[in-house]
């Protein structure tokens, strides 16, 4: 548990210094959400929900897989991964706290995506965002929890900014699938039971990728 | 006997991939003796090597 | 591929496939709806049951490599990574010849098909790490870690899909006739062609597992005695 907040309060503070990189990450994905706008060319109105949703989750994606990586990738840069596999820290614990930090990145920058897709779109501050909001925290931890193992991976790698993604995308289709049906559903006025099934696999989704990081990180962490 | 022509290409496909893979393994293994006897070569020289040192 | 049981395989490989080929083109009856161009899915089947066994065998060989250490266990799962990788392919190509004449259309995004894409996907992502990392034992542990995770990704990304389809009927072409199998011969069919394909599995797993366990010892090998000759040349 010590372990577990000491890593993150390092990850926090080193971001909290130099939070340029924060807010890069809060420009690129409101870019990458005004692309999928003049890309999809939405009418207008209440039928957009579908367009809506789709937008947001590519921006959470396509941002996310730049600055979720970034509490995994800033500790190769620094040859501090080294330092972490030496030290006594429980692997899992580490995980936990590389995922905990990515979570609360991506977080600020959803916020900042909904924000814009509420003016883009001609959204009302009610209800309906409410209830996205389970499916956007779900699909946002499952999506920390999957850069985090595949970060480990691909920063170790030669050309491992191009693998990252290449393994991320097919392994993230049932989140992503279920999110986006689950937030067209919220947004275009749907009650919780409408999301329920989606909801469910998002569970399952997050259950499976944090327990499998929680235990398989420590193989990720050595070296030859 | 429409359509013999997706008939017929379907499975040319899956056996010439198939054939194809083989063909690859066997490539490979080839490449591999090749290696093997290049190594048993070198073990020969060494050996030789040191019979000849400790015979000085 | 000198062993005798490897030949003995091939043998039985041949046999079945044969009888496989025969039943498909002369055996079984034409199906009624869909004409002469249904005869694909015999072959079809088989070849997605191998590329999602094989896919099982990398998750499990993952496991035991990280749990036991070893070569042999990498090797093992790159070798079903590599056969798997060819039978999604066949399965996607196979599909689609089979999809165009029927349904007009050289691609539908049936619950399957679309599943098969993502694990062609996830057998592209495997076999690009090994292609751009290289060998080493640090590029192994994240192989096996990348198999067990997919692998257990696989489940909940059938779930997912097949929700997603159910909801999109107009969208949806349904592989139908695919478990309307309505002659015994049809069945009989289906499962000498599964046979067939796990044979065909089993001996390419055969001679492309020995190449591969070759290569690595090999290299081992020749590690040890680059060291013998550094030393002997010192001396």
């Amino acid at each position: 548990m010590a372990g577990f907040v000491a890593v993150l309060r390092k990850d926090l503070t080193l971001e909290l210094r130099g939070g340029e990189s924060t807010l890069a990450l809060v420009a690129l994905s409101i870019l990458i959400l005004i692309v999928m706008v003049f890309a999809l060319n939405p009418a207008g109105g209440a039928a957009d929900a579908p367009i809506a949703a789709g937008a947001l989750w590519v921006a959470m994606i396509f941002a996310g897989m730049a600055g979720a990586a970034r509490t995994v990738l800033a500790e190769r840069d620094n040859g501090c991964l080294r330092a972490l596999y030496l030290s006594p820290l429980d692997r899992g614990a580490i995980f936990l706290a590389k995922l905990a930090a990515a979570s609360i990145f991506m977080v600020v920058a959803e916020a900042a995506v909904v924000l814009m897709l509420v003016l883009f779109f001609n959204l009302d501050f009610d209800l309906r965002l409410v209830r996205m909001l389970p499916a956007l925290a779900l699909g946002l931890i499952g999506f920390a929890a999957l850069a985090t193992l595949l970060a480990a991976i691909s920063g170790r790698v030669h050309a491992g900014d191009l693998l990252m993604p290449l393994l991320a995308v097919p392994m993230y289709v049932p989140a992503l699938i279920a999110g986006v049906k689950a937030s067209a559903a919220a947004l275009g006025g749907a009650q919780w039971s409408a999301m329920g099934q989606w909801l469910r696999i998002m569970i399952a989704f997050d259950v499976l990728f944090v327990a499998a990081g929680f235990i398989l990180f420590e193989h990720l962490l050595g070296e030859d | 006997m429409e359509n013999l022509g997706y008939l017929g290409a379907a499975y040319a496909i899956i056996f010439g991939v198939i054939f194809l893979y083989v063909i690859f393994i066997q490539r490979r293994q080839a490449k591999l003796d090749e290696r093997m006897r290049a190594m048993e070569a070198r073990l020969a020289e060494v050996r030789d090597h040191l019979r000849r040192r400790s015979a000085d | 591929m000198a062993n005798t049981f490897t030949r003995t395989l091939a043998a039985l490989t041949g046999l079945l496939m044969f009888a496989a080929i025969y039943m498909t083109f002369v055996f079984v009856p034409t199906e009624a709806e869909q004409g002469i161009v249904q005869r694909i899915f015999y072959f079809h089947v088989p070849c997605a049951w191998v590329a999602f066994a094989a896919f099982g065998i990398v998750a499990i060989s993952g496991i035991f490599y990280l749990w036991l250490g070893g070569q042999i266990w990498d090797d093992l799962g790159y070798t079903c990574a590599e056969i798997g990788m060819v039978f999604c392919t066949l399965v996607l190509v196979t599909g689609s010849i089979w999809a165009r004449p029927i349904w007009g259309v050289w691609w539908t995004w049936d619950s399957r098909l679309t599943t098969t894409l993502i694990l062609w996907l996830l057998y592209g992502g495997y076999l690009m790490l090994r292609a751009m990392a290289g060998d080493s034992p640090q590029v192994a542990r994240f192989a096996a870690v990348i198999g067990i995770v997919a692998a257990a990704d696989v489940p909940v990304i059938v779930v997912s899909v097949r929700l997603w389809r159910t909801i999109h009927p107009a969208v949806l072409i349904t592989k139908q006739g695919q478990h309307g199998l309505t002659d015994p011969r049809m069945v009989a069919t289906l499962l000498v062609a599964l046979a067939a394909f796990t044979a065909l599995f089993a001996w390419l797993l055969l001679i492309r597992f020995a190449s591969l366990r070759t290569r690595s010892r090999l290299a081992a090998l020749e590690r040890e005695l680059n060291l013998i000759d550094a030393a002997a040349g010192d001396l």
